[in-house]
């Protein structure tokens, strides 16, 4: 070992000195800079991961719309499925009903499931809470959570459900009511999805909406490693020009755009929490080197070359950053483990559980650290921590040993 | 005098603070032999400190030449193979153990190995500190800590030592002792000693005494 890197080490931790001072004030501070940076960078990160989760959960990873509704979706469905790269479609209607449950109206989303084909695109078995998805036919319903809240209905109970072709008809027929029993109840831990969805079969769907044999959409799943966009344009190339596929990164992607700005300012300004850890340590290095000025000359009358006792003291700058920023890791990998704990305890003294969860729209707090983060917030920490080596690292190499024990 | 351990001549040194020249030593020669050991007194502010550092090429003349065996090179790479040097103040490191401290004068030249970590020991013992190995400077008395600087100077088998007033901040008992110890190990190895002192009864010791006066050697 140079003898450099062991002075480094030695006056980083002394034998036996329990707190070296200097060491742990400058890595603590670069410790809670990289702490923060991974907490808020890997919440930021979880809300775009959780709604991806949400819409391939419930939606596959590619929507295929018309302007109008596609007519012929069998063949279509059929054609999508030996696409290179698809796992599975199903065809699925959409739109806005009436509720209404002993004199309580609801004006609930519909999706009208193909139960043939669901479950090669999305499990919904696994977010339904009550009852089941088997024993969904063309009279019966599923209710999300929050909507057979809002109604007050159990398991069993029969509600009327009105179509908007009511509004419609212009003549004077008119259209009763059908009446559905609630067969299931489904949460999947998206606020807005969990509100007011009605799930109830294709058929049912179409019926109300008047689509005879046509469909709104066609969701469709991904197998797993395949590009999503690659899929996408290998689809669009086999269906006609009124009926396109979207990733649902396109679906999203103000959204999505929004994020990553919100995300990268964030990156932007915490980095400066780092940037005022890594001017602590390089002011505390510069106390060192003055307090070590005869030092510094002594080891020059050793035989000492500047550049090596300039790579002692930038070496010194190198250990803080490693050892804050391990520490940070720790650290900022803990809090986001126990985060939802944290945030409970928050809420819990100042209150507002509830809104938390109304206004990001998730239940829990997600978490999702992309390696690109990760490696970003590493590389800065050391290479800021470097650099706060350097300044004080050339003063002492500029130090004359002379004067270095000439000085008092 | 064949194969001097240093020849200077015409050292000439002067320092400027402001308008004000200080000419320190105007032309010093100096010739020293194997074995030697030498003293050198003179008044406080006469150059003493200031020509020991030319000689320890820690700082360039104005004027004259160096040499150490004959050879001009005076840089870091070989001060530290070539010279040991003890200062007034210890100047330990003080992070380091006792041991370390030592071993830092070979570090410096290279990894030390388990030999050298016998000699380390070894000098250690002679300047009578065998026991304090373990310790850190701070724990140490000024006169031991003294000591542990002279065995630092002695670690690499140095051809030469140059001591500045190593004395100067320790009680006239240990001073003595430490000269006679410094003194004692250099006639032991046959290190040249050059040993810049106020003390008249110190400078007796060594074989040649030289005065520094009016930044010539008298
Ligand atoms: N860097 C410098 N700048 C200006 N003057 C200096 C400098 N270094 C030394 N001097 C001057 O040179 C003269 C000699 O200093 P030096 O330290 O060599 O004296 P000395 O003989 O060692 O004295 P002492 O016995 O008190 O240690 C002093 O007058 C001092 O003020
Ligand atoms: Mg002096």
């Amino acid at each position: 070992m140079p003898w450099y890197l062991y002075l480094a080490f030695k006056q980083l931790f002394p034998t036996g000195r329990r707190f070296p001072f200097f060491t742990v004030i400058s890595a603590v501070s670069v410790a809670l800079g990289v702490a923060l940076l991974i907490v808020v960078l890997g919440v930021m990160g979880g809300f775009g991961y959780q709604i991806r989760e949400m819409i391939t959960d419930t939606e596959g990873e590619i929507q295929i719309k018309a302007q109008g509704s596609i007519s012929h979706y069998r063949e279509a469905v059929k054609k999508i499925e030996t696409v290179p790269g698809v796992a599975g479609a199903t065809p699925y209607a959409a739109g806005v009903l009436m509720v209404q449950y002993q004199n309580k109206p609801a004006f609930p989303q519909m999706r009208g499931l193909d139960l043939g084909s669901i479950n090669r695109v999305v499990s919904l078995d696994r977010f339904v809470r009550l009852g089941s998805l088997d024993a969904l036919d063309d009279d019966s319903v599923i209710l999300s959570g929050g909507l057979a809240d809002a109604l007050g209905v159990r398991l069993g109970a029969v509600v009327d459900i009105y179509t908007p072709l009511m509004l419609s008809r212009k003549d004077s027929e008119v259209i009763l009511p059908r009446t559905a029993k609630v067969v299931g109840i489904l949460e999947i831990g998206h606020q807005q999805l969990d509100s007011s969805t009605l799930y109830c079969t294709l058929r049912m769907a179409q019926d109300l909406y008047g689509l005879n044999e046509d469909v709104h959409g066609i969701n469709v799943r991904v197998k797993p490693g395949e590009k999503e966009d690659a899929v996408v344009s290998r689809i669009n190339e086999i269906l006609p020009a009124e009926v396109r596929a979207f990733s649902w990164r396109d679906s999203f992607a103000d959204f999505l755009w929004v994020l990553q700005l919100e995300k990268n300012m964030m990156m932007f300004v915490l980095l400066f929490v780092v940037l005022v850890a890594a001017f602590l340590t390089m002011s505390l290095l510069l106390v060192l080197v003055l307090k070590k000025t005869r030092e510094i000359g002594v080891l020059g009358a050793l035989g000492a070359s500047r550049r090596q006792i300039a790579l002692c003291f930038c070496l010194q700058g190198v250990g803080v950053g490693v050892v804050g920023t391990g520490a940070g890791l720790a650290l900022g990998f803990t809090v986001l483990h126990f985060r939802n704990d944290l945030v409970r305890a928050i809420t819990h003294v100042t209150g507002g559980q509830e809104l938390l969860a109304r206004f990001y729209q998730f239940s829990e707090l997600p978490e999702h650290l992309e390696n690109r983060d990760l490696a970003l917030i590493v590389v800065a920490a050391l290479v800021l921590s470097t650099l706060a080596g350097i300044i004080p690292a050339i003063l002492a190499s500029r130090l004359k040993p002379v004067e270095a024990l000439r000085s008092e | 005098m064949s194969n001097p351990i240093l020849s200077a001549s015409g050292l000439v040194k002067t320092f400027r603070s402001g308008d004000r020249r200080i000419e320190v030593l105007r032309g010093v020669d100096l010739e020293i032999a194997p074995g030697e050991s030498i003293s050198i007194r003179g008044e406080s502010g006469s150059g003493k400190s200031t020509l020991l550092h030319l000689l320890a090429g820690l700082d360039v003349p104005d004027a004259g030449a160096l040499a150490w065996e004959g050879v001009a090179d005076t840089g870091a790479k070989r001060r530290a193979a070539f010279l040991g040097i003890v200062f007034q103040s210890f100047y330990l490191i003080p992070e380091l153990d006792v041991l370390q401290n030592v071993l830092m004068a070979r570090r410096i030249l290279g990894a030390p190995g388990a030999a050298d970590r016998a000699r380390a020991a070894d000098l250690l013992k002679r300047v009578g500190l065998a026991e304090r190995m373990e310790h850190l400077p701070a724990q140490l008395s000024g006169g031991e800590r003294q000591r542990v600087a002279v065995a630092r100077a002695l670690m690499n088998s140095p051809r030469l030592i140059l001591a500045d007033e190593p004395t100067g901040n320790l009680d006239e008992q240990t001073g003595a002792a430490v000269i006679e110890l410094l003194l004692g190990l250099c006639r032991e190895t046959g290190t040249t000693l050059v040993l810049v002192t106020h003390n008249a009864e110190h400078a007796a010791k060594c074989a040649r005494r030289l005065l520094l006066h009016n930044g010539r050697f008298a």
